[in-house]
């Protein structure tokens, strides 16, 4: 028994790290830019169905991992110039508002592109099988996850704490006007911010795809998770996001054992009581 | 003597005789029989819809004219959403004294329209899985083709077990509604009967989609059978996860109740090779109708039927059938002509069974096919047995009014 638990404890550290690199776009997004992404699960769809066609047509996982989130960031570029853009001043309303609208456009755009059934990917040949510990084994490709989102998460520290880009992207959201003044431009610095958060948005989708198929209805599921880890850790906090997804991870893969019809229940209940403790969430700020 | 004026009146009757077969003509063409197909179109359940859609107006149009007209097909988008299904089901009556329905692959819908439907004299023929449709919850007008999940279970257990009858060992992972619980408590019953021990189960929240830490638990207990009882997405997402936990080479995988073919085709050989699956309906079954069908649709569409088309089909043809053998489209006498009813399914012979309008017909165990031994892209499964198992006498639940 006290095999199955420990079992469950590496699933549930897995399984975090698959749900940081899910919120940890749209806590971006939010911490730099003060603006509510509702669109962030589409365009983890779509970063799923790439995956999907560019290995149809490739045959590469490796070509979709690299060229999937691109072309995701470079379409949610475009959409920052002619959308967005014009919205961050508005109350946080009309951000839901207007990124709901671009969510069901995704969603049904999809099911236009690639139809109404859902697609599988399957897992790259080299990372197939999986690795045993006695009675349990752990699929390959659920390792390089955890470890492609620890690198993932490390460069993305090391880009918005350590870099000149970091420093104006976080001097902008305190006082964009400043910062234009200085001789940034800012307007470049958020669109550049955006991209990048929808770009793990469709890297997300692009690593989850072997788990989860590609579907057009994944983007709601995958928005509320993303929702609970970044109100758990804190909106706009990168640890947070970090510390959220974990915390989620555990929780649900404990819970599996403990009171399985319950597992996904306490991912809300857990989020509940850091409401309740820390209403800013474990590292946000009033 | 003729006068002027018994000469009008005779012309005008002997006209008004002449125009009487053109004036009831008239009359059937401005009234003709009216379906209704009740589909998922939008929403979360529009992959089945689509499908069930194309089965249903290939049925109208190959059944021709009937009681004198052509057959009116007319779509409702039940938009996945049972409140807007029965509002828009209710509006249809009410303004176009609708009485023929068909439709509904969400069960929620389905329960909700067949009330609605009864209580307006109309006649209801669904797909849907929920048991009480012909269980508990049955009424006169509600008609059902899906086998039940005890039906379900029967089939694709008790075969599995007597091919493999070491395969002892049973674990079960269930989604905690009344469909997975329906499943479940089959599954039980029958394990006792053939001695199959229970290791365990895992229940799931019916908005899961993360399968691994119950794919844990079942790997904990060791079974030789894993025995899925969800459905739908969250089968797919369980069954590629249990593959990619390697549960395939270490257990048995058995699915009770798949989608078919168009559930299939979104996995892949890859996926599904070497795991049982319980199917309502499969386009490579050799019944006289089906062979038929397989060729009016690929004829049409272009592709093979797969379940919410046959399922669809057959059943707005059925009501079609109803509605000829009774020689008039009102509700209640159309549902009264079916009641009993015998007729060429695409599973063969097929009864509807007067006590609770449950259709009486085979459900089929399918066997994933390696992608080496696939004849062409359709050819995903091998079929290992088929039969029928309703439950019978007292055990009906369905208490008609």
């Amino acid at each position: 028994m006290l095999n199955l638990y420990l079992f469950q404890i590496l699933n549930g550290l897995g399984l975090g790290m698959i749900y940081f690199l899910i919120a940890v776009g749209l806590t971006i997004i939010f911490g730099l830019l003060n603006f509510v992404n509702f669109a962030h699960g589409a365009f983890f769809m779509l970063g799923a169905y790439l995956c999907y066609t560019l290995l149809q047509l490739t045959g590469a996982y490796w070509v979709a991992l690299i060229a999937g989130p691109l072309i995701v960031a470079g379409f949610a570029w475009m959409v920052e110039k002619v959308l967005i853009r014009h919205c961050y001043h508005l109350p946080h309303t009309f951000h839901i508002l207007i990124t709901v609208g671009i969510a069901l456009i995704l969603q049904e755009g999809s099911i236009l592109v690639w139809g109404p059934i859902g697609k599988s990917v399957p897992i790259p040949d080299m990372l197939q099988g999986v690795i045993t510990f006695g009675k349990f084994a752990y699929p390959k490709y659920r390792l390089f996850l955890i470890m492609f989102s620890a690198v993932v998460g490390f460069v993305l520290w090391v880009l918005l704490e350590r870099t000149r880009f970091g420093a104006l992207v976080r001097a902008g959201s305190e006082n964009p006007e400043m910062v234009s003044l200085l001789g940034a431009d800012i307007y470049r610095l958020f669109s550049l911010t955006f991209a990048l958060g929808v770009g793990l948005a469709g890297l997300a989708g692009v690593l989850s795809a072997p788990l989860r198929g590609a579907h057009p209805f994944m983007g709601p599921e995958v928005l509320g998770l993303a929702f609970v880890v970044v109100v758990i850790g804190g909106m706009g906090s990168f640890t947070g996001a970090l510390v959220g997804g974990l915390i989620i991870g555990l929780v649900q893969s404990l819970m599996s054992t403990i009171w399985p019809q319950g597992a996904s229940l306490m991912i809300y209940a857990a989020m509940a009581a850091v409401i309740f403790l820390r209403p800013y969430g474990l590292f946000g700020r009033a | 003597m003729l006068t002027r004026r018994s000469f009008l009146k005779s012309g005008l009757a002997a006209t008004s005789l002449f125009a009487a077969p053109s004036i009831l003509k008239s009359a059937h063409a401005a009234a003709p029989v009216t379906f209704y197909g009740l589909k998922s179109l939008s929403g979360s359940f529009a992959s089945y819809g689509k499908f069930a859609e194309m089965g249903s107006q290939l049925a109208v149009k190959d059944y021709g004219p009937l009681l004198g007209g052509a057959v009116k097909y007319v779509t409702i988008d039940t938009e996945s959403n049972p409140g807007k299904a029965v509002r828009k089901v209710q509006e249809a009556m009410a303004q176009e004294g609708a009485a023929l329905f068909q439709g509904c692959t969400l069960s929620s819908t389905a329960l909700a329209v067949g009330k609605e439907v009864a209580k307006g004299g109309g006649v209801f023929m669904t797909p849907a899985g929920a048991d009480e449709i012909t269980g508990t919850e049955c009424n006169a007008s509600t008609f059902r083709w899906t086998v039940p999940t005890y039906g379900a279970i029967h089939e694709t257990v008790r075969p599995l077990f007597e091919q493999n009858p070491k395969a002892k060992r049973w674990y079960t992972i269930t989604p905690q509604y009344v469909f997975g619980e329906a499943l479940l408590s089959a599954a039980k019953d029958l394990f006792q009967q053939l001695g199959i021990e229970h290791i365990g189960n895992s229940y799931h929240s019916t908005q899961e989609q993360e399968f691994s830490g119950y794919l844990t638990n079942a790997m904990a207990a060791q079974p030789d059978v894993l025995l899925i009882l969800n459905f739908g997405g969250q089968a797919s997402n369980c069954l590629r996860q249990a593959a990619n936990f390697g549960l395939k080479q270490q257990m048995k995988v058995l699915l009770a109740w798949t989608a078919g073919l168009d559930w299939f085709q979104s996995l892949g050989p890859d996926l599904l090779e070497d795991v049982y699956m319980g199917a309502q309906y499969w386009h490579q079954v050799q019944t006289p109708m089906n062979i038929e069908l397989v060729k009016r649709v690929k004829e049409t569409y272009g592709i093979s039927p797969n379940y919410p088309m046959a399922a669809d089909y057959i059943s707005t043809k059925v009501i079609l059938d109803g509605v000829k053998a009774a020689g008039t489209a009102d509700g209640r006498a159309v549902a009264k002509a079916m009641e009993g009813m015998t007729y060429e399914g695409p599973t063969g012979k097929e009864t509807i069974r007067a006590a609770d309008h449950q259709v009486i017909k085979d459900y089929y165990l399918l066997k994933g096919k390696a992608k080496s031994a696939m004849k062409d892209a359709d050819d995903l499964a091998t079929l290992i047995s088929s039969g029928q198992s309703f439950p019978q006498g007292d055990k009906i639940a369905c208490k008609m009014a």
